[in-house]
């Protein structure tokens, strides 16, 4: 099983929605355990998001950027604690878009922040897609939304030397559902913390 | 779906072969019914001869009147037409008369008999307005095999009068995510012996046969990142195409089975590139930014057509084999994806989007009218039967993915059940 299966599945739904809904914050100032509220400035800052998909608040059930993120703390060495801790955002799409909406700037600009301060971790950037187009299709996008991810990261000043692109297209779903909230999680390039 | 288009006049070459119902000979069938989709076929019990089980006879009989019944070209004459048939002993060549006075235009008689081991069955196929044999063969198979020696001479009776070999023997490869990982499966045309081909509890995609049915080529995750390969499913031999950055995904044989197509590129675009089928280094043939996937060969082997968003949204395009002369081939959807070119060389099968919904659309390349096949559910990744005559697809009509096989009025059939199964390709018979 691969590294994402495995994070997937020991995060659980819940968590995923509600890193995903962390994704749409205009700005997320670390540390944070509980997310603020949707703001309207949030959700006008995706305007291709339609305002009838808005998702509720979700509960959130573990912190997703605990204390020990505080620059030159020591990072967990276990790479599935490392991963789970949620260091690192993953960027959202539009559908059937691999441009990178302004939500995913943001969470990308602090990615890349904290990407600096540890430039040894070794990262593989997934490509994922939601259903709604053909399996080989989707295997394309999802391609392209990883490395449209590692480019803006390059003009970010995070060099490629130790990311990997891969696209699971729609074949590796976040959300299991058949929606429009379950689509919204699955258009994402996530993060995969392959070593440090 | 759609019926091929018929050739007012078919004129075609029938060798009979050798055996003690024929000598060598060579017989022109012309068959001349532009207003008849059907040729009408009298099918009498065969003759049994010797030792013959009653139930294989009667296995082979029913498997035979079944495959003929589900083939464009030839209808059986219904029992209650049949049945007015008086046999005339000893005067066969009246009897004959009587099929036709009923409504048959060819007649097929046989015999079937058991030796030790083996079935023999000698079948002659009679044009009735000629009154002249118009095929005549003696089979051989392993008395177990009665249901594969009916398919056989089927199949034989379709390329006949079409032209191209029926689908009994046929085969459908497909994925299927029924353990719990998606693997390679195949089955009969018709849904029957479905059986696993991988077990590699990783990521299994896109399959498509070399056209002689030996080898099955495809994408894995098996080494994480997506890489395409190829099967001997007769060996369960692998062997590795690509390895280059990018998906490595769609492969598509050429029709002579020596280059596959295939779609892959780095630095977020995806290409069509050809690899040898034996192995070398793969050719770039697209050199347009974005999405290039999908490739399908024309029958001819000239031309290919693959799904490129080269103006914005997935459309079809059809480029010469080389690379050449890319032009935009679909204009009326708003996504067109999934490419697949019949045998006829004239009407090319994919999905389009209507209304946030995937359906089927044929495009006939003579005019450029688009046919969308609607059904319910989502549908998509059409695939032609090798005699052109039928269509697999993937539909949720019923709720989880499975696939679906037109019979030759266009009513789909569904042929799986268990977990959700995709991607059907379908080759006229396993080696």
């Amino acid at each position: 099983m691969p590294w994402s299966m495995k994070v997937m599945l020991r995060m659980g739904p819940v968590v995923a929605l509600a890193l995903a809904a962390c994704a749409h914050h205009a700005k997320v100032v670390a540390p944070a355990p509980t997310p603020a509220p949707v703001t309207s400035a949030a959700a006008a800052a995706s305007p291709a998001t339609t305002p009838a998909v808005v998702k509720p608040e979700p509960t959130v059930v573990a912190p997703l950027r605990p204390e020990a993120e505080v620059v030159g703390a020591e990072l967990p060495a276990d790479l599935d604690q490392l991963n789970r801790a949620g260091y690192l955002k993953d960027a959202f799409f539009d559908t059937n878009k691999s441009e990178l909406r302004e939500d995913a700037r943001q969470a990308l600009a602090d990615d890349a922040a904290w990407l600096k301060q540890h430039p040894s971790v070794q990262l593989t950037l997934e490509g994922h897609c939601d259903e709604r187009n053909t399996e080989e299709y989707n295997l394309a996008l999802g391609w392209r939304r990883a490395n449209a991810v590692k480019a803006y990261l390059a003009t970010l000043g995070v060099t490629g030397e130790h990311m990997t692109t891969i696209s699971y297209g729609e074949e590796r779903p976040f959300a299991l559902g058949h929606d429009e909230s379950a689509w919204a999680q699955n258009r994402r390039v996530h993060f995969v913390i392959t070593g440090r | 779906m759609t019926r091929p288009a018929r050739t007012p006049l078919l004129v075609l070459l029938l060798t009979a072969l050798a055996g003690p119902l024929a000598a060598q000979q060579e017989v022109y069938l012309k068959v001349t019914n532009p207003g008849l989709s059907r040729v009408v076929l009298g099918l009498p019990s065969f003759a049994s001869v010797g030792t013959i089980d009653p139930a294989v006879a009667s296995e082979f009989l029913t498997t035979l009147r079944r495959d003929l019944d589900q083939t464009v070209a030839i209808g059986v004459l219904p029992n209650e037409q049949a049945r007015l048939v008086v046999v005339e002993p000893g005067n066969a060549a009246l009897t004959r008369q009587r099929w036709r006075a009923v409504g048959a235009q060819f007649l097929l008689e046989g015999s079937l008999a058991g030796a030790g081991s083996q079935l023999v069955t000698e079948v002659r196929l009679w044009d009735l307005s000629t009154s002249e044999v118009a095929y005549a063969r003696r089979f051989e198979a392993g008395v177990g095999l009665a249901a594969t020696l009916a398919h056989t001479i089927a199949n034989e009776l379709v390329k006949l009068f079409t032209g191209k070999t029926g689908p009994f023997l046929s085969r459908i490869a497909f994925v299927s995510d029924r353990t719990g990982a998606k693997e390679l499966w195949v089955m009969r045309w018709d849904g029957d012996a479905q059986q696993q081909l991988t077990s590699y509890r990783s990521i299994t995609l896109g399959p498509a046969w070399s056209p002689d049915g030996t080898l099955l080529a495809f994408t894995s995750f098996l080494r994480t990142a997506p890489q395409l390969l190829m099967l001997r499913p007769s060996q369960g031999s692998l062997i590795t195409l690509s390895t280059l950055p990018g998906v490595n995904s769609s492969p598509s044989f050429s029709p002579n089975g020596t280059r596959i197509a295939f779609a892959t590129g780095g630095d977020g675009d995806t290409d069509i590139y050809v690899v040898p089928a034996a192995g070398g280094v793969p050719e770039r043939l697209t050199h347009t930014r974005g999405i290039n996937t999908q490739p399908a060969w024309s029958p001819s082997g000239r031309q290919i057509v693959y799904t490129s968003t080269a103006t914005g949204s997935p459309q079809l395009y059809i480029m010469d084999a080389e690379g050449t002369n890319a032009r935009r081939l679909t204009f009326e959807d708003s996504y067109a994806d999934e490419a697949a070119w019949a045998p006829d060389g004239i009407r090319i099968a994919y999905t389009t989007r209507v209304e946030q919904g995937f359906q089927i659309a044929i495009l006939d390349l003579r005019d450029g009218h688009r046919t969308v096949v609607e059904g319910p559910g989502r549908n998509e990744s059409p695939c032609w039967s090798p005699d052109g005559t039928m269509l697999a697809f993937v539909s949720n009509r019923n709720g989880s993915a499975q696939i679906y096989v037109t019979d030759p009025n266009g009513q789909p059939k569904q042929i799986t059940r268990d977990g959700n199964n995709r991607q059907p390709a379908w080759v006229v018979q396993l080696q």
